[in-house]
């Protein structure tokens, strides 16, 4: 019997991913509402179009839906879990269509700027206040290493491609990865102490 | 030791963006299992890469992609659903397509005006379907599944973003909600599944806020009395 939606909306993803795996549509419901417009964003970041992008999320959440019991709660959060199963397959799409070339720019400011704001709730608008601090984070980063991060995450390029991308050696690419992550990573610990 | 972490921990930020080849990311996921040193590395930086999807703009996703989406995720369920053994009691609550309009007093409440036929689809034996015409426009074909059956209704209006149809049930006095929500589709279709119609007398369907009530907030657009 599946969980009435008011039940499942007061359920942690972790206790809702349980009845996802038991294949009820209400708590699946509820974990969509709650990531399907970050996953939906994630994936037209990385295909830069719209109907792919509408393509790559229905993909990633049926994935979901009839994987939910692969979950594994200590490797992160259902949030991050979900995003990257919506990354992957961005990514696969991107693959499959080899020679388009990936959006590698951050500065979506101007569209959003002209749409409706929406009613936030607290937890929404916290998540865009993070978001902002971490594009901040992104920003303040010098550009060899936004840009090796970017064509790896929303790119969806190894580093090898990246090396031969930007004529830099392999190592150089590898390095500036791990500098890039770990300077965010810096600032985040700065932004929580 | 020292010397072969430091070698892997360059490859450290390559595998957590995605980034080795795949010989490359099993080679350091094996590597991985013995050294703690690249486990704590990894663990520090996760939530760098964590938040690089946050690090995105905000797009709204079209509703149409949500409906989409649930409907299929529904009609899963029922195959599902479907899929599991039927019950030793099964009871025919629809009526058999032989017995026609002579046993078929499904009554239309708050409709002005009706039709009632069968469109002979059944089986004979307790399979069947039975039509009913509501005021509004509305046409509503029931089919039963062993225990259950499907509801379908067609000539449905467009419903705001912020609505669903949900079914109900009235069994031994009480009004219960059928839990999957469904939604028109661009053709005025809409379906749902009643998993359990034993001792129903009567099915209903409003128009519901997003998710769902607990009881019925609106006039029934469809209202069936199912005899026993």
């Amino acid at each position: 019997m599946a969980v009435r939606r008011e039940k499942a909306e007061r359920l942690a993803d972790e206790e809702l991913m349980p009845l996802v795996g038991r294949k009820d549509p209400e708590a699946f419901e509820v974990l969509y509402d709650r990531h399907g417009g970050a996953a939906y964003s994630l994936a037209y970041r990385i295909v830069g179009d719209r109907a792919a992008a509408e393509e790559v999320t229905q993909e990633a959440f049926i994935s979901v839906w009839r994987s939910g019991a692969r979950f594994d709660s200590t490797r992160g959060s259902v949030r991050s879990w979900l995003l990257s199963v919506a990354r992957n397959r961005a990514i696969d799409f991107l693959r499959s269509r080899a020679g388009k070339a990936p959006k590698l720019d951050f500065d979506d400011e101007a569209v959003l700027e002209q749409r409706p704001a929406t009613e936030l709730t607290e937890e929404e608008a916290l998540r865009r206040e993070t978001a902002a601090e971490v594009r901040g984070a992104l920003g303040n980063l010098p550009g060899e290493q936004s840009k090796v991060i970017e064509l790896a995450y929303f790119g969806g390029f190894s580093h090898s491609e990246i090396a031969r991308i930007l004529g830099l050696p392999m190592g150089t690419v590898k390095g500036r990865m791990r500098l890039g992550l770990e300077k965010i990573r810096g600032e985040l610990a700065e932004g929580l102490a | 030791m020292s010397t072969d972490h430091n070698r892997w921990r360059e490859d450290l930020a390559a595998y957590m963006l995605g980034a080795l080849d795949h010989e490359e990311a099993t080679e350091f996921e094996r590597h991985l299992e013995g050294c703690e040193r690249c486990r704590e590395e990894m663990q520090w930086l996760q939530a760098a890469v964590h938040t690089l999807p946050e690090s995105v703009e905000r797009q709204e996703p079209p509703q149409q992609l949500r409906q989409s989406l649930m409907a299929e995720v529904r009609a899963d369920a029922r195959t599902q659903s479907e899929a599991r053994p039927a019950r030793a009691k099964r009871r025919r609550w629809l009526l058999k397509p032989a017995a026609g309009f002579a046993v078929l007093a499904l009554l239309v409440a708050g409709a002005v005006g009706y039709e009632v036929g069968n469109d002979g689809s059944g089986d004979g034996d307790g399979g069947g379907s039975t039509i009913v015409r509501q005021a509004g426009g509305i046409t509503v074909k029931m089919v039963s599944e062993g225990d259950g059956g499907k509801l379908h209704l067609s000539g449905v209006d467009e419903l705001p973003p912020d609505k669903v149809l949900e079914a109900w049930v009235e069994r031994d006095g009480k009004v219960e909600a059928v839990p999957a929500l469904f939604v028109p589709d661009r053709h005025g279709q809409a379906e749902t599944t009643i998993e359990d119609m034993t001792g129903v007398k009567t099915v209903m369907v409003t128009k519901e806020p997003s998710g769902g009530s607990e009881t019925p907030t609106g006039e029934p657009i469809v209202t069936m009395s199912v005899p026993q």
